[in-house]
Parts: structure tokens; sequence; C-alpha cells
């Protein structure tokens, strides 16, 4: 399980077949089978590995000849996607932010409710009650997004027109609530899985000191388990920034940045939404076109996930050795 | 702080920690909730004849002695509305009743050269054909009872005429006599009125080109090319809106001014208030069971059947198979490749800046858009790899199934690399102390104990697998198609199915039943397939705590 | 059991059967449903004809046709000059084949009191500068306009004939396809939004485009402002008598004209 210990035992590993067979002409067979299927394996993980990075060539290179084309600050920093128009412009700004605005959106309904459960499951409830639990959770996870988007576009949106007198239903806190829905799966089992990881003898050591549980939770247990906590957060982020068709249909696709910023109830539009949306119907031709502009935009996706990537697998190690530790 | 407020605090906590949850449950039943309860109307709803009728000839299926005496039953009821209608249709379709004038003038005619009449006695009678046509043509189009009634009953004085007994001249008096019975009680000022009036009654009851009514076309009359067409309400809660909107028609008006319209509704009766159709409208309130009988149903053929008319009936049967063998097929690909990757990652490599950079891209993979998975594998399986491998570059099963392998490759590596890791280093070393190999042992020891966190991870990617439509939209899932014969054809599946009911054709407003039935197949699709998984995966963890 | 898994083998191995004449047609969802009716007549006919169907977008459609994947593309726009260039370099020539006529209504909540719009004002409340009803003669409530996503045949078609140059406002909502926009009008009172002539029932009203209301009849004679042909290619005119020849032509007859109508479209001729 820790690092460590798998190093300091790599050559025990490999010394083990040694005395049995002292020279290799004794287990010849065994010798030559042990590096074949070693060759074989190492095939197949190319495969895989191979395919996974041609589909991040695949994006990047189609993206080229928009990104070698047309004007980089143009496209990050203006408000203006046109893609079809007669003189199209692409700026992406709008979506860049939709996408980070509706994700962050999500996690703020989440993340509380997300933690708490996770604090609830783990430290709160019997092991049986867990057990109940648990499948909630993950049927939740098992619902495909098709579902998800009917529900936000023939459900949620004419309730909130009703009930909150919206203006328009299919909006940044339709498309917000849906994506934390989704997230919480997510952030529930890798919280949980944290915070389960703590050993128990610091909550002992908390509770032996006359803390009450709120207090163990909140002074304790959270701060110990936080790098996890974070990983968890940053991890159901990465699942609202992916989504594509629930986006596309719940969050009403204006190309706009709310004003004032707080207002949940106008309409956003995100890159995944724009990239589903427009990619069918986009003329495949080479140059600085709406398809290499979307491709582009998938590339923006791209870093944006390799940076909340970076941030998770720090947190994520920093977690996994305070856990080590204890 | 004080005790007191500490425990309450405490207790506000474990409260709100439980409230967490509660909602988490809540959101799962109001998400579900409403569309297992919409869904649920494709299988269980009252059916009327006409549903079984259509069963009948569209599925091969219950035609039987007692359908046809329902049938004939049903019929019998409905006969006084079409007699009804046709009556009232008289008095007040104009243009109908002055071509059957001409008809009769002209078939008269024939009738006479083929018996051969005299010439002279043809031009008298052909003349007074005529001027009766004309009385008629008058009388119709006049709006002022009185004149109408001088035209036609100096019509009526030729009736007992012998030169026209038993010609097909008696056509005209009839005609006559119908017209006058009918002008006798409607307003003529408002024939225009009543004919539109008189179409929309009979759209709602027999169909228009474009909808299907409560009744379904008359018997007898040319069927349109469409089989959603041929029938009337197949549900009951079809025919219970019909009788509704029959019943009242419904228009927007101002209540007060500077403010949105409010819907009204008025009885549709009262516009044809002391006309001959008047009693339908009590008839057909009184009788609508009577022409329906409808029925309790469950139609469980709904997992079976094919649909016809893009869904309007049928059911997803070739949906569930397609979807069924892209899964199949996918998670054969995905599995393997999954768990023989991240065994490799594990336990044959070191924790260097390569393994690294390989679980980078692993992940950012997650950020990646569906549809872009989908345009890949056109790009690279389709159009790039099957030629290469003889097949004809066509998007079908296994394109789809590869695309969407790939696209869940991801999880599938991170779950089972986790699993592997997890499985404690003393295991493996106790299998290597007795002198198996490194694979023996990864076969024997660490794959077996692995294989509860190898499930789940097979648990996640069968959700997407069977969920996604973007990735297989371009590369072998089609909204209408045979059944696959081989995996080198494209299939429907419930996913691509979902997504097209919800946006392709405006029949998607007229079957919500049909739209919520198949996305909530494809949820319990995935639920099964799971919760098939979930039991595996009890089981191997009892058999290895057994061991 | 067994009988199943064995068929499950079969199927998996690959063909079976022998293969029968197939006929593939992909491209736009607006025409998607003409093609879906052709092919549900075409199977009652010729019940040894394989027909698929794929509903993805005109520009995919155009691509399919021009990598050879599909025999028939469905557009709702003609093909751009990209598109026959890139057709012509790869051996492939298209040939547009009108199969029938749509409207594109302007549709509004059935509780707006306004009834007809001019172009002028359509073109305004898209492009931001009308945001009240009060302004065009309705009540005092936000106007929530909602369009079709920028790459749609719709989009385009109401984007040239309507907009004519003017850029679409930053507030303009996008959805993805008639249903969707017939359903954002009817639950939103404040809503406007455009459909085909087949998505117009009674719980969204048309309004008059510049004093003509959308109908069959004005549609047909150029009379109605924004109306646009439906189209389907062929690479090359197809072999006479051949499957795809019958089915490009089939909206000819007076069965096919009836199936464009009863789509909700309006068949080119009167029958």
């Amino acid at each position: 399980m820790d690092r460590d210990v798998t190093v300091a035992l790599e050559p025990a590993a490999e010394a083990s077949p040694r005395p049995l067979a002292l020279t290799p002409g004794e287990d010849l067979l065994g010798f030559v089978g042990a590096y074949l299927g070693r060759a074989l394996l190492l095939v197949v993980t190319c495969t895989s590995v191979l395919v996974v990075f041609l589909i991040l060539v695949f994006v990047v290179l189609r993206s080229v000849p928009f990104l070698g084309g047309y004007d980089l600050t143009k496209f990050l920093a203006s408000q203006d996607w046109r893609p079809t128009a007669d003189d199209p412009s692409f700026g992406a700004l709008t979506l860049i932010v939709g996408s980070i605005y509706v994700s962050v959106a999500a996690l703020v309904f989440a993340v509380p409710v997300g933690i708490l459960a996770a604090v609830f499951l783990s430290e709160i409830v019997s092991w049986k009650v867990r057990n109940v639990v648990k499948p909630v959770v993950e049927i939740l996870a098992a619902i495909p997004s098709v579902a998800y988007g009917f529900f936000a576009i023939l459900v949620l949106a004419p309730w909130l027109q009703e009930h909150f007198g919206f203006t328009t239903g299919t909006n940044a806190l339709n498309a917000a609530l849906i994506l934390a829905v989704m997230a919480l799966p997510t952030i529930i089992s890798v919280g949980e899985d944290s915070i389960s990881a703590l050993g128990r003898e610091l909550r002992e050591a908390s509770y032996s000191l006359g803390a009450t549980r709120l207090e163990t939770v909140v002074k304790v247990v959270i701060p110990a388990a936080h790098s996890g906590l974070i990983a968890a957060v940053v991890l159901g982020m990465m699942r609202a920034i992916g989504e594509t068709m629930v986006v596309w249909m719940a969050s009403g696709n204006a190309t706009q940045i709310p004003h004032p910023w707080w207002d949940l109830s106008q309409s956003i539009r995100t890159m995944t939404a724009t990239i589903a949306g427009e990619m069918g119907e986009a003329p495949d031709i080479g140059g600085v076109s709406h398809r290499s502009a979307l491709f582009a935009v998938g590339v923006i996706l791209l870093l944006m996930t390799v940076v909340l990537n970076v941030i998770s697998e720090y947190f994520l190690s920093r977690a996994k050795k305070a856990a080590g530790k204890t | 702080m004080n005790l007191r407020t500490r425990g309450a605090l405490d207790r506000v906590f474990t409260v709100l920690a439980g409230l967490s949850v509660v909602l988490l449950t809540l959101v799962l039943i109001g998400v579900l909730g409403p569309m297992v309860y919409r869904g649920s109307g494709a299988v269980l709803f009252g059916g009327t004849v006409e549903f079984r009728k259509m069963q009948r000839d569209l599925f091969k299926r219950g035609g039987s002695e007692a359908l046809d005496a329902e049938i004939a039953q049903t019929e019998e009821a409905r006969r006084e509305v079409y007699s009804l209608i046709d009556t009232f249709r008289k008095g007040i379709d104009i243009e109908a009743i002055s071509d059957a004038a001409r008809r009769i003038n002209r078939d008269f005619g024939e009738e006479l050269r083929f018996k051969g009449v005299a010439t002279e006695r043809y031009t008298e009678l052909r003349q007074r054909s005529r001027d009766i046509r004309d009385q008629l043509e008058a009388a119709f189009a006049s709006q002022d009872i009185n004149e109408i009634r001088t035209d036609l009953e100096s019509v009526l004085q030729s009736a007992d005429d012998p030169a026209f007994k038993g010609t097909g001249a008696e056509g005209y008096f009839k005609l006559a006599k119908d017209f006058l019975n009918a002008a006798e009680q409607v307003d003529l000022s408002k024939h225009h009125e009543y004919k539109a009036s008189l179409q929309e009654v009979e759209g709602i009851l027999f169909g228009s080109t474009e909808r299907p009514g409560l009744l379904g076309p008359r018997p007898g009359g040319p069927l349109p090319p469409l089989a959603m067409l041929h029938y009337g309400a197949t549900r009951w809660d079809q025919a219970r809106q019909l009788l509704h909107q029959f019943k009242y028609r419904q228009f927007w008006v101002e209540a007060e001014p500077n403010a949105p319209l409010v819907r009204r509704e008025e009885p549709r009766a009262a516009l044809f208030a002391g006309t001959s159709l008047e009693p339908l409208f009590g008839y057909i309130q009184a009788n609508a069971e009577k022409m329906l009988h409808p029925r309790f149903t469950v139609y469980w053929q709904y997992f079976l059947d094919d649909n016809v008319d893009s869904h309007y009936f049928g059911g997803v049967g070739p949906e569930i198979i397609g979807t069924l063998l892209i899964t199949v097929l996918g998670m054969a690909f995905v599995v393997p490749l999954g768990v023989i990757a991240a065994a490799y990652l594990v336990e044959c490599t070191a924790d260097n800046w390569v393994m690294r950079i390989i679980r980078m891209s692993i992940n950012t993979l997650a950020g990646v858009p569906s549809i872009v998975f989908g345009l890949f594998g056109l790009a690279f399986f389709i159009l790039f790899l099957f030629p290469r491998l003889g097949f004809e570059p066509k998007p079908c099963i296994l394109g789809a199934s590869m695309t969407l392998a790939v696209l869940t490759l991801p999880v599938m590596i991170r779950a089972s690399e986790e699993a592997i890791r997890m499985v404690p280093q003393s295991f493996k070393e106790g299998s290597l102390a007795l002198g198996a190999s490194k694979f023996r042992t990864f076969v024997t020891v660490t794959f077996p104990a692995a294989l509860p966190g190898i499930l789940t991870g097979m648990i996640l990617s069968l959700s997407r697998i069977a969920g996604e439509t973007a990735p297989i939209l371009f590369t072998g899932a089609v909204w209408i198609g045979p059944m696959a014969k081989s995996v080198f054809e494209p299939t429907r599946t419930l996913s691509r199915g979902s997504y097209g009911i919800a946006v392709e054709d405006r029949l998607a407003m007229m079957v919500p039943h049909n739209q919520y039935g198949m996305v909530v197949t494809l949820i319990l699709l995935i639920l099964v397939l799971n919760a098939m998984a979930i039991v595996l995966r009890s089981r191997v963890f009892k058999k290895l705590k057994g061991q | 059991m067994k009988t199943m898994l064995v068929s499950v083998l079969l199927l998996l191995v690959g063909g079976v059967a022998a293969p029968a004449e197939t006929l593939q047609i992909e491209g736009s969802t607006t025409v998607g449903p003409i093609a879906d009716a052709f092919a549900g007549y075409f199977k009652t006919v010729y019940p040894d004809l394989q027909i698929t169907v794929n509903q993805t977008g005109s520009g995919d459609g155009a691509a399919a046709l021009i990598d050879g994947r599909c025999d028939i593309a469905d557009m709702s726009r003609f093909m751009k000059a990209d598109e026959f260039a890139k057709a012509v370099g790869k051996g492939v020539l298209p040939v547009a084949h009108v199969v029938a006529m749509d409207g594109v209504c302007v549709v509004l909540h059935p509780s707006n009191p306004v009834s007809a719009l001019t172009k002028a004002q359509i073109r305004d409340i898209y492009a931001g500068k009308i945001t009240n009803w009060s302004q065009v003669g309705g009540v005092n409530a936000l106007i929530v306009a909602i369009s079709r996503d920028t790459s749609s045949g719709t989009y385009e078609t109401f984007e040239t004939l309507v907009m004519a140059g003017q850029k679409m406002g930053p507030g303009v909502e996008y959805v993805n396809s008639n249903p969707q926009a017939q359903a954002r009008v009817k639950t939103t009172q404040g809503a406007i939004g455009y459909v085909g002539l087949g998505f117009v029932d009674s719980s969204v009203k048309a309004v008059k485009v510049d004093q003509i209301l959308p109908t069959r009849q004005t549609i047909t004679s150029g009379t109605y402002p924004v109306a646009r042909p439906l189209f389907m290619f062929t690479n090359g005119y197809p072999k006479l008598g051949s499957m795809v020849h019958k089915f490009c032509t089939f909206y000819l007859t007076e069965k096919g004209q009836e199936l464009v109508e009863a789509k909700g479209f309006v068949p080119l001729t009167d029958y």
C-alpha cells in the first residue's frame, strides 16, 4: 500500500525465483516464459496507453490549424462567439467563464451536502445503515446523463419558473443543481474513503479529552483528512466540468457572462455544451474553421482538467502520506 | 462555551448530517420518481379496443373471435356518431351537396342515353333535370329560409312525375328533403362557421392528416399511409384528453387590459346549439366507454416489440438487444485491457515520471467531452483502422463498442490499479516465498484478492457504456434500422433512442409515455446489470473471506 | 438458454444471412422524420430492403456522403462551397433533391396578446434591442428569446431570412431541437421562439410575420417570408430504378406527399 514499502520489497521479489532456478538453463522455459509474458503484458499495456495518448493527440492536432491561424488573445479574451456568421469570430471567454461558473456553483451545493454525508456515513451511523445508504449513492451515479437531461428540461425548468418567478427555467441554477447531484456520488465516496482511512487513535484521543462529536469532526477529523476531502472536491469538479449532455439541455446556452455575477437565474453556456451542440453540424473543412475552433475549445478543457488533476494528485498524495504516518 | 450549548450544537450537527443523507434520498426519489411514474405508462395503461386492433394488425397478436365481437360491438356504438355527422353535413356542406346534385344530373343523362330514349324526349328530360339542378343549387346557396322553401317545394313537385320514378333522378328529391330538414334547424348565415367547426370535430373524432383522432378513421374510407393514423386512441388516457378537447373548445382571452391572456374553455356543444349535431356531444360523453372498451392492460411485450412509426406504437426490443450487445462487447474489450494495463502499471513498473505522465493522461481523459470520443472513434477506428484490417469502413457495433471501451478505459484502469495496490503485500510475499513465479502469484493470489475492487470498476464502466449517447452517434448507433445480424452492422440502442425520441420528431410530444418509457428502460437495464455485478461482488467477497 | 448463447455467438462471429440490399441515410434532424416515414413505408413494400436512418446533423450528413458512409444525406440547408469542393476532390458529385418545404414559424406562449410582428421587430428582439413585450404592443414582461443552436439548418434559415446580417444578442438562449424549442416556449410565459411548421399546435401560438400567417398555402406560394426547401443529397443522380432512386423520388408520389404532410412539412405540389 505504501510506496516506500513497495520499493523496499522490490529486490526481494526479484530475488525470490533465483534460488530455485540456480542457472537459467535449469528452468529455461520458465525463464523465457516469464520474459515473454512480461513482454506481452507490456504490449497490451502499451496499446491501452497508446489509445489514450492518441485521443489527446487527436484533439490537439485538430486544433492546430485554428490555434496557428487565429488571434489567440481574441480567442481567450473576446466574448464574441459567432462561429457561423459570414465573418466568424471565435471568442471563447464566455464559454470558459460559463464552465467554471456552473462547476463552482454546483460545488457550492454539492460540497456541504457531500461532506456532511461522508461524515455521516463514516462517523455517525453503524455499518449496517451505511450499507443501506451506499446503494442510494451508487444508484445516483448509475443514472445515465440523458435521463438527468430529461429531468432538467421537462421537470426542473418549469418548476423553477413557477416557484421562483424566473423568466427562464433553463439557467445556471438548473445546470448547477443537476451537476451537483451528479458530482455528489464522487465527492461522497472519495471523501468517505479518506475519512475512514484515518486511524481510530485520533478520534479516541479527541473523545477522551471530552470533545463532543461535532468538535471532534470539525477540529480533528476534517483537518486531518483535509487533503483527501480537497481531492474529493476537485474530482467532483472534474466530473462537473466534463459533463456534456446535461449542461447542454439545462443551462440555456446563452453566450453571456451573468451580470450581476451572483445571478444564477440567467442562462449561460459552457465549453462542453458548445462542443457537443455544434460539432455535429460543423462542416469538416481545413483551416481556421468552426470545427477546428471547437477542438481548440477542447484543448482549453483538457488544460483545465490537467490543472485540476495536478491539484488533486498533490492533495491525494499528501492524504496518503498523512494516512501512512498515523 | 458551556456544556449545554456544546451538546446542543453537537445534536444540531448530527441532525444536519442525517438530513444530508435524507436530502440525498429525496433527490434520488425526486429524480427517479416522476420519470418512473411517467415511464410506467408505457407498460401499464388502459388499453382500448383500438390498441387491441393495432396489436392484431401490426404485431400479429391476440386476433380472435372475441376481438372481432368486441370490434363489432364498438362499431355498433359508433354508428350513431357517423349518422349524426352525416345528417348534419347534408345541411351545411354546400359544396358537397352541390357536387352531388351535379353528379346526379350527369348520371341521369348517361342513364337516359343508355336506355335509348327518343331524341326529343331526351332533350326535354335533360332540360328538366338541369332546371331541377339549378333550382337546388340556388336553394343550397341561399341564406333565406323562405326562398329555400319555395325553391325546394317547386323541386319536390316533380317528385311524383313518372318520368323520374325509378331513375337516378330520385336522388334529387332525397337531397332536397334532407337539406330542407337540415335548413329548418340551422342558422343558415353560419354555414361557414359550422363547416369549420365540423371539420374540427371530425379531426378530433376521426383524426387528421397529422394526428390520430379518438375513434380512428371511418371504416371503408381510404387509409392514410402512416400506420399511426390507422387507429383511434389506443390508450384511455389519450382518449380522455381527446374527449376533453372534444367537449370543450379552448381559447385565450384578455381578462384585463395589459395583462397576459387567460385560458378559457367553452362547451363545444354551444357552437352547435339547436342543430341536429347537438345530441352528438351528449351521446359521445355517455357512450365513450362503449365505443372504446378501455381495459387495464399490462403491455409487457413493450420490452420485446419493435416499434412502428418512429416509436409511436410498439416497444424497445431491438434497442434493448442492441444496448446489451454493445455493452457486452465493450466490456469484453475494456475489462481485459484495463486489468492487464493496471496490473502492469502496479506490478512491473516503478513509480517514475513515465508512470506519472501515463496516469496524468489517463485522468485527463475525464475532461474530454464524450462527443470528441465519437469523432475520434469515427476518424481512427472506422475510417483509419477498419480498412487496414479488411473491414468495411462503415459505422457498426464493433466500432461503437471499441469507442465506448476507450471512453471507459481510464475508469477501468484507475479502479483496477487501486484494487491491485490495495492487496496486502504479505499475500504476495507468501506466494513468492512458496516459490511461485511472479505471474503465478498474480493470477492465483493478487488477482482474486483484487477482484472485488475490479468488479467495482466494471460496475462503473458498465453504467457509462450502456448509458452514453454521444460517442456512438457517429460510430454505430442509428435511430432507425434493422436488427443487427453481425457486429459489422449498426444497431439501435436505448441511449440513442432516448436522445432521438426527445429531440428529433414532433411525435415526441404525442407519446410522452414512450419517451419516458425508453429512459426508464435504460435506467432499469443499467440497474439490473449493476445489481448482477454487485451480487457477484458480494459472492466473491464471501468466498475470499471463507478462504 | 443454450440456443440463445449459440445465437449470440453466431451474431458475434459475423454475417449469418446473405447481405440484402441496403440503404443508409444520414444527416439533418429536421429532414430525418421525412426519411423515417419514407423508410417505414419502404419497409412494408420491400421487406428485404435494409434501411438505416441516423440523424446527426446536416454537417455530418455532408461529411458522411463525402466519406461514402451513406447513400443519401439529409440536409436542411444546401451544401456549402467548401463541402462541395471537398466532395468533388474525393470524386463524389453531390446532387440535390428537394423533397419538401418547411416554414420557420415564430411562436409565442398562447397567453401573449401579441399576434403579429414585423421582421424588423423580430430582428430587434433577437438582437437584444427590444427586451420587453410592451415595446411591441404587449404586456410589461421581459422577453425570453429562444433560438435553435447556431449550426442547425433552422437557425441558418432564420438568420439569413430574418436577421439579415444583424448579430444575435448575448441573452438569447439556445436549444438543440425543434421539440425542445417548442417545449420551452410552451412552458415559459414571456418566451419567443421559432420552430418548423409541424411543431405549431394549440400549446404555442404562431404569429403573423409581416402580416402573413404561416400556413401550408402561404408557404407553398412563397408569400410567407421565412420558408426553405429541405434536401436529400446523393452521389451523382442515382441509377434509374435503383432503391436510392426510388427513395429520392418518392416525394413525387401521392403517398410520399401524404407522408411529408403527415410529418408536418409542406409537400412541394398539391396532389
